[in-house]
């Protein structure tokens, strides 16, 4: 039995329940519901027409590459800058850690805008590029570029406070047993760090898919060679194809819940692996 | 394989662990660094370990310098307080884990791992727990497969952080035993560190007790307990009654009573402590004769267990602590309230900085 003095009358439960679930269904599940419905509009033909188009699949397939490659640079920059980070003391640590933070606070455009800055034609390094013949903003590689930038911290921010919780003496022992550093980072430190790993690296993922900003100002545009899928959705949905439009929208949709489903089912992993660590100390 | 430290001085930022710390510990001797905490002793043992390097000073293994050894290549079992178990490895992978990382042509072949595991294991009583998990045991037995995983790689020491620290009163008694047990099979060098003093006397040949960063003194469980040379020793050893006075000539006085001085404390005169042991004291009824004594009433009585332990007020306040057997208590017929006389049988005086002069009783 709940005490009654100790907790709020029913009625002003009820209210905040109520108004929390109005909420959330007119802010994202209406929207969510509506992408699906907009998609499907005018049939199931229609919308796999929409997807089976060539610009649409130039789009996916520039998207799955990005992440292809941003992702894995980043969960390894991400892991050795956390290792660095929580495993050892160097001067300047504060000062990478705020760095690491900087994608977060500064705007994708922001960011897009830098690269443009130093690599476009009239950028720092712009006329070497150009002289010869390297193409990086208005082409794929600054896409990658500033999708990288935009993911850096994801991967890092999550594995920086659990390896600092772990402290050093599972990494100690593994030494006075005679591991080297190799054998140590692989055997000890990265298993006991891989639901977080994982985590970062769906968080990460769904960021280098799903990024607009950034890879908006690099990108020029270019309908079947430089367009992702956020950015292809826009192109679609200014030239007022809307069903097209919400039908690639709904494979990001699909990626959002994908996503959800896994972080949920890792944060109950690393919940249940956290357990018992804790039991353990 | 002998260890000696020799000057060791760590600093971390401000705060100066170990001062200019030297010591042996002879080939197959069990010694306990034994000190309240900060006073050094985990950074001592993680020195010896090469998990610390020191800013001055030298390690020497069988009276060679280890000093610039990485901590793999010391060959040192190191028991972790908390046990540092790799969570996600089983008790079996666990032992395994110092032979599976050997350079591939000083690893043994998996058969010959399997055997090592399992004797080890054995001797530790966990083979039936070879497949669980370090979640899925118990405080000692967790502590037990750190210790046969600190053995696997054949070590020439075994160093051992506050090993029972994290367990309950009954499994540590157990656990004392046991280590005692096997160092005596095992014969290798072992250097534990402990605050726990009765764990210290109980299980080491030698003491080695540290203060402030400083070694304060070594020597046999009954040596330093029977002869302090200092009087943190003396307190941090044991229960103890403490009183302040000053020396005059050859008299010390201890506010209500008077005793001889010990000969060597010169004839000025200066402050002094004094401590005695409860069962070092004595109650009587009637004035002593012959042995130096103050009067007190009795305030509590503690008669559960091997020893009476009696709790007194002396007519300034003070409290002081008396045990004697029960034999005694009966014939003496104690009870609370009473007004008696402690007599001192036997007191250990040391000299005191002006600055520290307390009340005397």
């Amino acid at each position: 039995m709940r005490e009654s003095h100790l907790s709020e009358p029913t009625a002003v439960r009820w209210l905040l329940i109520a108004i929390a679930v109005v909420f959330l269904a007119m802010f994202l599940l209406v929207p969510l519901a509506a992408v699906f419905t907009e998609a499907l509009r005018k049939g199931v033909g229609v919308y796999v027409v929409a997807l089976r188009e060539p610009d649409a699949l130039a789009a996916i397939r520039l998207t799955l590459l990005t992440a292809v490659i941003a992702v894995p640079l980043n969960l390894v920059f991400g892991v050795m800058a956390a290792w660095a980070i929580a495993k050892f003391d160097f001067p300047g640590k504060h000062l990478l850690i705020t760095l690491i933070d900087l994608p977060f606070s500064v705007s994708p455009v922001v960011c897009g805008l830098i690269y443009v800055l130093l690599f476009g034609l009239q950028g720092w390094f712009g006329p070497w590029l150009f002289a010869h013949h390297i193409k990086i903003i208005f082409a794929v590689p600054g896409i990658i570029l500033a999708t990288i930038f935009v993911t850096f911290p994801f991967v890092a921010r999550e594995l920086i406070p659990l390896m600092q919780a772990q402290g050093t003496e599972d990494e100690e022992a593994a030494r006075v047993l005679g591991a080297d550093g190799w054998q140590t980072f692989w055997r000890v430190t990265l298993p006991n760090v891989k639901w977080g790993l994982l985590y970062g690296v769906i968080l990460c993922n769904a960021r280098a898919m799903g990024e607009f900003g950034a890879v908006s100002v690099v990108s020029g545009h270019i309908r079947g060679q430089t367009t992702t899928i956020p950015l292809h959705i826009e192109i679609l949905y200014n030239e007022y194809h809307a069903t097209a439009a919400f039908a690639v929208a709904s494979l990001l949709a699909l990626l959002a819940l994908v996503t959800l489903v896994a972080k949920a089912w890792v944060e109950w992993k690393a919940h249940e692996s956290l357990k018992e660590s804790v039991h353990e100390h | 394989m002998s260890i000696e430290v020799r000057n060791i001085t760590k600093i971390f930022g401000e705060f100066a662990a170990l001062k200019d710390v030297s010591l042996k510990v002879p080939s197959g001797e069990l010694v306990a660094l034994l000190g309240p905490s900060g006073s050094g002793k985990t950074t001592l043992l993680r020195v010896i370990a090469g998990l610390e390097i020191p800013d001055q000073g030298v390690v020497l293994f069988d009276a060679q310098d280890a000093t610039a050894r990485s901590a793999r290549d010391r060959r040192v079992g190191f028991v972790f307080q908390h046990y540092a178990l790799f969570r996600h490895m089983t008790v079996f992978e666990n032992v395994a884990f110092g032979l599976r990382v050997k350079p591939p042509h000083e690893r043994p072949s998996a058969a010959k791992i399997f055997k090592r595991v399992h004797e080890l294991l054995a001797l530790v009583q966990l083979e039936r727990l070879a497949q669980r998990y370090p979640s899925q045991l118990s405080g000692g037995q967790r502590q037990r497969v750190a210790l046969a995983r600190a053995l696997a790689v054949q070590p020439k020491v075994l160093l051992l952080d506050e090993p029972f620290g994290a367990l309950d009163a009954k499994v540590r008694q157990e656990l004392r035993r046991w280590l005692r047990r096997l160092h005596d099979d095992i014969g290798i060098t072992s250097v534990f560190v402990t605050h726990d003093q009765d764990e210290a006397l109980e299980v080491a040949d030698r003491v080695v007790i540290l203060h402030e960063g400083r070694v304060e003194q070594e020597g046999s469980p009954e040596d330093v307990y029977e002869h302090p040379a200092s009087p943190f020793v003396y307190r941090f050893l044991g229960n103890v009654n403490l009183f302040h006075g000053r020396v005059e000539g050859s008299k010390i006085h201890l506010g209500e009573f008077s005793m001889d001085a010990p000969a060597d404390m010169g004839k000025e005169t200066i402050p002094a402590v004094a401590y005695a042991r409860p069962h070092l004291l004595d109650i009587d009824h009637h004035q002593p004769t012959g042995r130096p004594h103050f009067r007190a009433t009795i305030a509590h009585i503690n008669a559960a267990g091997a020893i009476v332990k009696i709790e007194l007020t002396t007519d300034s306040g003070a409290i002081v602590n008396v045990e004697m057997p029960h034999e005694r208590y009966r014939h003496l017929q104690l009870r609370k309230g009473v007004i008696v006389f402690v007599s001192v049988k036997d007191m250990k005086v040391f000299a005191q900085a002006q600055s520290t002069l307390g009340a005397g009783i």
